[in-house]
């Protein structure tokens, strides 16, 4: 199965949804420890996505030429 | 029969025919259709008049300007239109006609009238802007939405044109080390190919849109560029219907070309394009930054108000435990009171009892009391041990998520190389904050420093 291409839009919403849930009050410690993991996780691959080159994407440009 | 005449007789004859004729000089409007300069530096022109359907000629004439007069008139137009003499361009020039034996009619051009020019480039600048308006389409690439990380980049551009190679370092260089995908579709960005060659690119890229996140249109400034070029229906039309947006840096100082005001975002230089694109990464990377913040504070809120209720939890658990502590005490020592008085009395009354068992009873008795007594010290400790595992539980849940919470902190942030600049102890965002002399402090991943404002840019 191809793996899911990684979107920086969707991961950008996803940690606000998390920013809105952790100030809205409603999540007790266990959630709020699950939902601050899943947040860094997120902003990781989103750091990674600005500083790591993608052989992928240089392999494809390669080829258009 | 008449007088025979020579041919160069009749050519001079027509010469001086038309110099007494045409004895002065005269402004005229016309279209250069054709231009070159020769290997001495006179410049031969083709000038022509259009029929108002713009297909047609309707008259056509050679030109001269003679090198000397050239030289003089060539930079003094470029440097009041921003353009060189070209084909296609509409022009005021003041001529004495002249006729040679050899080469016969040609216009001498003295002197040109730049405003003129640019008044007709103005003109159809604007017919075109109304045209793109009245399709109701000038407006449609500015309304796509911009990616948040604009890496993946097709160019317009040409190697050979200036700025393109100062685009690309400009780029790779940046100093937050963001990481850009740049593909060159090669294309001529000036001359009479341009619009050809500027759409046929277009349309090449639109079949690979997906790839990329934004299209740049670059050209190096230099002393002199040719907007006009980009004054061009077809390609400002290709432009609001792309399917991404579309960044120009096309060189110029004093004007926008139609291109322009319809891209996207429209820059004077390609390093200013290069920038924009870094900059769009980094407000995306600050906001990611912001919301890390966010999670942080009030993560750590929820955290604090967790921790007080363990502690009034346990400063409340204390005394209730103790008192039922007692209570239990009281009873216990209540039942052995009793037991012993219970004991007695029927020791008492039954004096014939055997003595064996006698014993047994005491000792079935004694071992009642002590199996409450140690079901009470479990109970006791018991109840010690779960309120004890209980806080050190969520304790240490607490303590796993600050763990996780230090990944997010801006201490990370700074070992990239970001700093923190503060004003009164006030992080500031915007240069817009910082006058002149004010003293910010910025924070590095390894300590402070003071420094006095100089000069705010942008005051």
């Amino acid at each position: 199965m191809a793996k899911k291409e990684f979107s920086f839009n969707e991961a950008v919403k996803e940690i606000e949804k998390i920013l809105g849930n952790i100030e809205s009050g409603i999540l007790d410690v266990d959630k709020l420890s699950i939902e601050v993991k899943k947040a860094a996780g997120l902003i990781r691959q989103c750091q990674k996505k600005l500083r790591s080159t993608e052989e992928e994407i240089n392999s494809i440009f390669k080829d258009l030429v | 029969m008449t007088e025979k005449l020579s041919l160069t007789e009749l050519q001079l004859l027509i010469r001086d025919s038309l110099y007494i004729a045409l004895p002065d000089m005269y402004w005229v409007i016309a279209e250069i259709s054709e231009i070159k300069e020769n290997y001495a530096g006179h410049c031969y022109l083709e000038l022509v008049e259009k029929h108002p359907d713009e297909k047609n000629v309707r008259a056509r004439v050679k030109a001269i300007i003679w090198s000397k007069r050239y030289r003089f008139l060539k930079s003094f137009f470029e440097n009041i239109t921003g353009e060189s003499l070209r084909q296609g361009m509409k022009i005021l020039v003041r001529t004495k006609v002249e006729y040679h034996e050899l080469y016969g009619l040609s216009l001498i051009i003295s002197d040109i009238d730049p405003s003129f020019t640019l008044g007709e480039m103005a003109i159809k600048r604007q017919l075109i802007i109304k045209r793109l308006e009245d399709d109701g389409v000038i407006t449609m690439n500015k309304e796509l939405d911009f990616p948040l990380v604009p890496q993946k980049i097709a160019i317009v551009s040409s190697k050979s044109a200036a700025g393109y190679s100062d685009f690309l370092s400009h780029l790779t260089n940046n100093n937050y080390g963001y990481i850009f995908y740049t593909l060159l579709f090669e294309t001529a960005m000036q001359g009479t190919d341009t619009e050809i060659s500027v759409i046929n690119t277009l349309n090449k890229i639109a079949q690979f849109a997906g790839l990329f996140d934004v299209v740049v249109i670059i050209r190096g400034g230099g002393s002199l560029t040719d907007l006009s070029w980009f004054d061009n229906y077809n390609i400002a039309y290709h432009v609001t219907q792309f399917p991404l947006p579309v960044i120009t840096g096309i060189g110029h100082e004093k004007d926008l070309s139609v291109t322009d005001i319809v891209a996207y975002q429209s820059l004077k230089t390609p390093t200013a394009v290069a920038d924009y694109l870094i900059n769009c990464i980094a407000n995306t990377e600050n906001h990611l930054n912001e919301i890390s913040s966010g999670i942080i504070e009030s993560s750590r809120k929820i955290l604090e108000e967790n921790r007080n209720r363990i502690e009034t939890s346990r400063l409340k658990i204390i005394p209730v435990a103790r008192l039922m502590i007692s209570d239990i005490k009281e009873q216990l020592s209540g039942l052995l009171i009793e037991m012993i008085n219970t004991g007695k009395e029927i020791m008492g009354k039954a004096a014939l009892i055997p003595s064996y068992l006698k014993s047994g009873l005491i000792s079935e008795t004694k071992s009642i009391l002590e199996k409450n007594n140690s079901s009470f010290k479990q109970k006791k400790y018991n109840l010690a041990s779960y309120t004890a595992n209980y806080l050190t539980l969520n304790n240490n849940k607490i303590n796993g998520l600050e763990n996780s919470l230090k990944i997010l902190s801006p201490g990370n942030v700074l070992k990239r190389g970001y700093t923190i600049t503060s004003l009164n102890g006030r992080i500031i965002k915007s240069s817009g904050l910082i006058k002149t002399d004010d003293i910010i402090d910025t924070t590095f991943s390894d300590g402070k420093i003071k420094s006095k404002v100089i000069k705010n840019k942008n005051l």
